[in-house]
């Protein structure tokens, strides 16, 4: 049988989870129980989903830094679709399944805007992903001349709140994400070939990886990503907005890089992003309920990303046996 | 000078050196052989300070030496200079030489820089070395020879008694080889002990005053170089005779040619045709730049063709991508195993897969056989004989660089190739592993594959070769049928492209 | 040990752990607000936090950053902690829904600070200041300065985002203030903000290059002085009351920057509002919400004008002053 220890140096973000878990537990009034217990998965979630799609770029050693805009571009493009305001379609399922379209098909669109030019232009993923950021927030704030998008339908705005099975909608969603990413990864060729062209791409192409449609593939994944955290996003502020999660570029980076994913590519598992991200939801909730202001938590958040990039770098090495 | 006395190194329950004994005297140069594995770089490290001796005693100019960390060694006099650089590329050739500390100004200025004196101390050790290149060179226009000599004249500056080079010529021509051993020799006029670790026993032989052939962690001969036969070294490195180094081929060279190379440019200026028969192996011979591996990699599709076909399996190719000539059978073996053969940190199960992971999805979904694909790089790794201790969790730069190659083997035999292009597939490799390479080698060939053997050992060529091409600045200046195998006068058209 | 064992362990300390997480005495209210950027924020939470001392409740304050999905994650962070009540300064009037609606599910009072929420069926109660009301007095006031100069003035008009209902609000109160003075009035400039110091900044600029003889500006905000001051200084028409070529000039807070400018004499006027009694009003309408009393829905802040004839009198109750 797998002993825990060894497991927990495998993956030492799960340890550090729970350590830091048991930590609030005791310190923090409020952070133990089953209301905090759900306020944290409903934080987590769309943050988690997020963090999955920069986990595929981040393994193939590119960097996706243009999710807060694919979010934007996927909720305006959603809000406008759905809203009673502009009034498209008259049945409210129809409206959604077309809206929540809509916002896949952008954040693919754009994703794959990014993998073109990535692999075409053989410029760095950092250039062509902060230009692309650039681009599409200015687009999303232009299209709606910066106003947000309001009066979108019931049966999207109450779906974060509908449970099936005692588990609200949004943890299927992401249980679903997990799964399809999972099975990505692991199980199929462009998987493998993610994590080749990561580890070194000269090497993937010798071997007849197709690196082009590999890296075009992760973006897409990313973008697609983007806009399903886009949708929850929409869907509990009832808002489609052009400044959308604008802020949630650190937390996003931060949980995958606290995870143990390596920038470097090659190196990373979608458990380490979740318990990455895990951590990173908790640090918010928690320095919140000990009431610590906003830049502060800030400080601190940053902090603990250099600590954890620091401490994944120094990590004992395997004595090589001569 | 220097000696050893029953140095004993265990890790956890593994003993990797036995109680090693051995004395370097002052001025002497010692060779030190042996298969990788054998113990030599534990040796080395607990000479550089890396790790401590479970047993033994060192003694250095006559005091017990006992480092703790590699700048005790510096200290002591002892330099190490190693096969892979520790130069700062960005930098120049002065910065590198004087990164650990720049000599300051006197006085006022003392926390400047004194770049006069830096300069002067740059130039003189450049000129100890024999590099005749300005300090201010930055590190990266320099080919690996002179980034060597860089190296040994920053070993210089500390005024070592000792210098250990640890296989210092894998990456270099044979000319900057030549340029090394003569500073070598300078060195030991210098009263310089030396101690120099290498699998080309032809350097060994030619610059060691005694040699050493260390075989699995015990000391098995200290013989003077002079009286030691180049295969009486072999045999007590591998601890057998190797009676027939280039094992026989059973195999009967096929009428047709299977690949035909019609006017291929991989140079702008010339044209290569040739052709390779069935279960034929065809090597090609050239200094290094007179554009063998060109050729592969252009045919390969690494490189730009600008022009020329290649007719393969009877079908007519104009554009060439790894990813299609994988597909059709044809693979090349990388000579720069580091850069782009291996995944260094990914498993030996992850490497092997790689290249032909796409004959493993399943039909409907596409999930890949795991279970398929496990089975066949198994059944890959032991038929090439690749030691490793776990298949799917040590990463694969721990392996010895003959079983990193091994590795690269097992990658394209999984493909089943139908024609191998082999970059040197046995440089910087041990004996044993090597002879195995070869062993491997014919047993493809028998199962009706082809093979294109690139080399600069011309014995490897006159063993394994069914014929050979002979290269010399871009052009095929030669072909030699196995019956017409002349060492000197392939060497002649590999000089000199005068004839024909 | 075996796996099950081990996780066993492991639950057994968190809930030992999770049982000693202290409890706090008295009843906490929780403050959520949208950006500490500007003065009057900063004044407000203060403000806040100030009453629920007073009234015997611990606080807990977040601030969001301009970040509305962040603000509506804190409030849920508050609701965990089992907060009695809320004080929220919501990014803007619509995505304080969600969050008006979360507090209902969870039974805890809300009253909505500054600004109020989109219609919605929820319950809470907003206290927000009169901003028409107040900046027609304001404007108001300097107009009757600018008749009295015999003159016929060219104005200046600095507007707010206009997705913002206060600063629709504060247009409102201008347009009608100086509609009932055309012969004195002519609105030659309107320049649209965005709540941005550049904007402002290169608005203001550009219109006085344009109309040189403005003689007659009102900002929608006070912290926008900055850059409406710098702009006046480049155009030469920075100067104090009774100067010549003293511009009438007016705005809308109370911060501090009015009130050093009132001191020193170049702001004739400025809508001030009440900051004091707004948040008292907040935290006294969740406490007797939570007293089971009804409590309106609006509590309007009437506000005032401040001027230089009333300057010593009011400026007490300036919270600008206290700065």
């Amino acid at each position: 049988m797998v002993s825990i220890k060894y497991y927990l140096s495998q993956n030492s973000i799960v340890g550090v989870c729970i350590l830091y878990y048991v930590l609030m537990a005791l310190v923090v009034p409020g952070f133990f129980g089953a209301n905090n217990t759900w306020n944290l998965v409903y934080n987590f979630i769309p943050l988690l989903i997020l963090a999955i799609g920069q986990t595929f770029v981040i393994l193939t050693a590119g960097i996706d830094l243009s999710i807060t805009s694919i979010v934007a571009v996927a909720s305006v493009v959603g809000g406008y679709l759905m809203s009673a305001d502009s009034g498209l379609f008259s049945s409210p399922l129809i409206t959604v399944l077309v809206g929540i379209t809509g916002m896949v098909l952008a954040g693919a669109i754009i994703g794959l805007i990014n993998g073109i030019a990535v692999t075409r232009l053989r410029m760095p993923a950092f250039m062509v992903t902060l230009t692309s950021l650039m681009f599409f927030s200015g687009l999303a704030i232009w299209l709606t001349q910066s106003k947000s998008i309001y009066n979108l339908p019931t049966l999207l705005v109450d779906a974060p709140y509908k449970t099936l099975l005692g588990l609200p909608y949004p943890v299927y969603l992401a249980g679903l994400v997990y799964l399809v990413s999972y099975l990505i990864l692991n199980k199929t060729l462009v998987g493998e070939w993610i994590y080749a062209v990561g580890t070194n791409v000269k090497t993937s192409w010798l071997s007849g990886v197709n690196i082009t449609s590999t890296i075009v593939f992760v973006y897409i994944i990313s973008g697609v990503c983007a806009s399903l955290g886009a949708m929850i996003y929409t869907a509990r502020l009832e808002t489609g907005s052009p400044v959308m999660g604008q802020n949630v570029l650190l937390d996003v980076i931060g949980a995958v890089i606290i995870g143990g994913t390596s920038l470097f590519g090659g190196k990373g598992k979608l458990q380490w992003t979740a318990a990455g991200a895990l951590l990173m939801t908790m640090l918010d909730n928690s320095l919140n309920l000990l009431g610590m202001s906003f830049f502060l938590i800030m400080i601190v958040k940053g902090a603990i990303i250099l600590l954890t990039a620091l401490f994944n770098q120094y990590q004992p090495k395997s004595l090589v046996h001569a | 000078m220097l000696s050893l006395d029953n140095i004993r190194k265990s890790f956890g329950p593994v003993e990797i050196l036995k109680g090693i004994s051995f004395t370097v005297r002052k001025g002497q140069t010692l060779g030190l052989v042996g298969e990788n594995g054998a113990g030599k770089s534990t040796l080395m490290n607990i000479l550089g300070g890396v790790y401590e001796p479970n047993e033994g005693q060192i003694q250095f100019n006559g005091n017990p030496y006992r480092p703790a960390r590699v700048s005790d060694s510096i200290q002591q006099g002892i330099a190490f200079i190693h096969q892979e650089l520790n130069l700062f590329p960005n930098l120049t050739i002065m910065e590198n030489l004087f990164l650990n500390e720049f000599p300051r100004k006197q006085g006022l200025f003392k926390y400047f820089i004194d770049q006069k004196k830096i300069l002067e101390q740059s130039q003189m050790l450049l000129k100890q070395v024999g590099l005749s290149v300005s300090p201010f060179t930055r590190v990266s226009d320099l080919t690996n020879g002179p980034q060597q000599l860089v190296e040994i004249a920053k070993a210089l500056k500390g005024q070592p008694r000792l210098i250990i080079f640890d296989e210092p010529t894998t990456a270099l021509s044979q000319a900057e080889t030549d340029q090394l051993l003569q500073l070598i020799r300078k060195l030991k006029q210098r009263q310089v002990s030396i101690i120099f670790i290498s699998h080309n026993l032809d350097e060994v032989k030619a610059i060691s005053d005694t040699i050493a052939v260390i075989r699995d962690g015990s000391l098995i001969k200290v013989k003077p170089a002079a009286q030691y036969a180049k295969s009486d070294i072999i045999r007590d490195m591998v601890g057998r005779d190797l009676e027939q180094f280039f094992p026989e081929r059973n195999c009967v060279i096929g009428k047709l040619p299977k690949l035909q190379v019609n006017d291929l440019n991989v140079d702008g200026k010339n044209q290569l045709s040739f052709e390779i028969k069935e279960r034929e192996v065809v090597g090609v011979y050239g200094l290094v730049g007179a554009g063998r591996s060109e050729m592969a990699r252009g045919l390969f599709g690494l490189s730009r063709v600008y022009q020329g076909s290649v007719k393969w399996n009877g079908v007519v190719y104009d554009k060439f991508k790894p990813r299609q000539w994988i597909k059709q059978g044809v693979v090349y073996l990388t000579e720069d195993r580091r850069e782009e053969g291996i995944l260094s940190f990914k498993s030996v199960l992850e490497n092997v897969q790689l290249a032909s992971l796409h004959q493993f999805v399943k039909a409907g979904f596409g999930w890949l056989d795991h279970k398929g694909i496990l089975s066949g790089v198994k059944e890959k790794v032991k038929a090439t004989r690749v030691k490793y201790q776990t298949l799917e969790s040590q990463p694969v730069s721990e392996l010895s660089g003959g079983n990193q190659q091994k590795v690269l083997l097992s990658r394209w035999l999984m493909t089943n190739p139908g024609l191998l292009m082999l970059d040197e597939p046995t440089k910087g490799i041990d004996i044993g592993a090597r002879e195995e390479i070869y062993h491997l080698i014919n047993r493809v060939v028998e199962q009706d594959s082809c093979v294109l053997l690139i080399s600069s050992e011309i014995e490897e060529l006159l063993g394994m070769c069914d014929r050979i091409l002979v290269m010399n600045q871009g052009r095929i200046t030669a072909t030699f049928p196995k019956t017409d195998f002349n060492r000197s006068e392939i060497l002649k058209y590999a000089l000199n492209a005068t004839k024909e | 040990m075996p796996l099950y064992k081990q996780i066993l362990y492991i639950l057994w300390i968190l809930i030992l752990f999770g049982s000693c997480a202290q409890k706090r005495e008295r009843p906490v209210i929780g403050i959520s607000f949208e950006t500490l950027q500007t003065e009057y924020w900063v004044a407000s939470v203060e403000a806040v936090k100030a009453e629920c001392e007073r009234m015997g409740y611990d606080f807990i304050v977040a601030v969001a950053n301009g970040d509305a999905n962040r603000q509506f994650e804190q409030i849920n962070n508050f609701i965990s902690l089992g907060v009695s009540g809320i004080v929220i300064a919501p990014k803007d009037s619509h995505t304080v829904i969600p969050i008006i609606k979360a507090a209902n599910r969870a039974g805890i009072p809300i009253a909505v600070y500054n600004r109020v929420p989109a219609k919605n069926t929820g319950e809470y109660v907003t206290v927000v200041a009169d901003n028409l009301e107040i900046s027609r007095n304001t404007v108001t006031y300097m107009c009757e300065l600018a008749k009295a100069s015999g003159k016929k003035h060219k104005a200046l008009v600095v507007l707010g985002d206009l997705g913002d209902i206060n600063a629709v609000n504060r247009r409102e109160g201008f347009n009608q203030a100086v509609k009932a003075y055309p012969e004195t009035i002519e609105v030659v400039a309107e320049v649209p903000s965005e709540w941005n110091q550049e904007k402002a900044l290169s608005g203001v600029t550009n219109a006085l290059q344009a109309n040189p003889d403005i003689s007659f500006i009102f900002t929608s905000s006070d912290f926008l002085f900055p850059a409406i001051v710098s702009a006046m200084k480049s155009a030469d028409k920075y100067y104090p009351i009774g100067h010549p070529k003293h511009v009438v000039f007016g705005g809308f807070d109370g911060d501090a920057m009015a009130y050093r400018l009132l001191k020193e004499g170049y702001l004739d006027a400025d809508g001030v509002q009440d900051v004091f009694y707004e948040c008292e009003a907040s935290v006294q309408a969740v406490i007797e919400r939570l007293a089971g009393k009804s409590v309106e829905t609006t509590i309007v802040d009437p506000g005032f004008v401040i001027h230089q004839d009333n300057f010593d009198e009011m400026s007490s109750k300036m919270w600008g002053a206290s700065f």
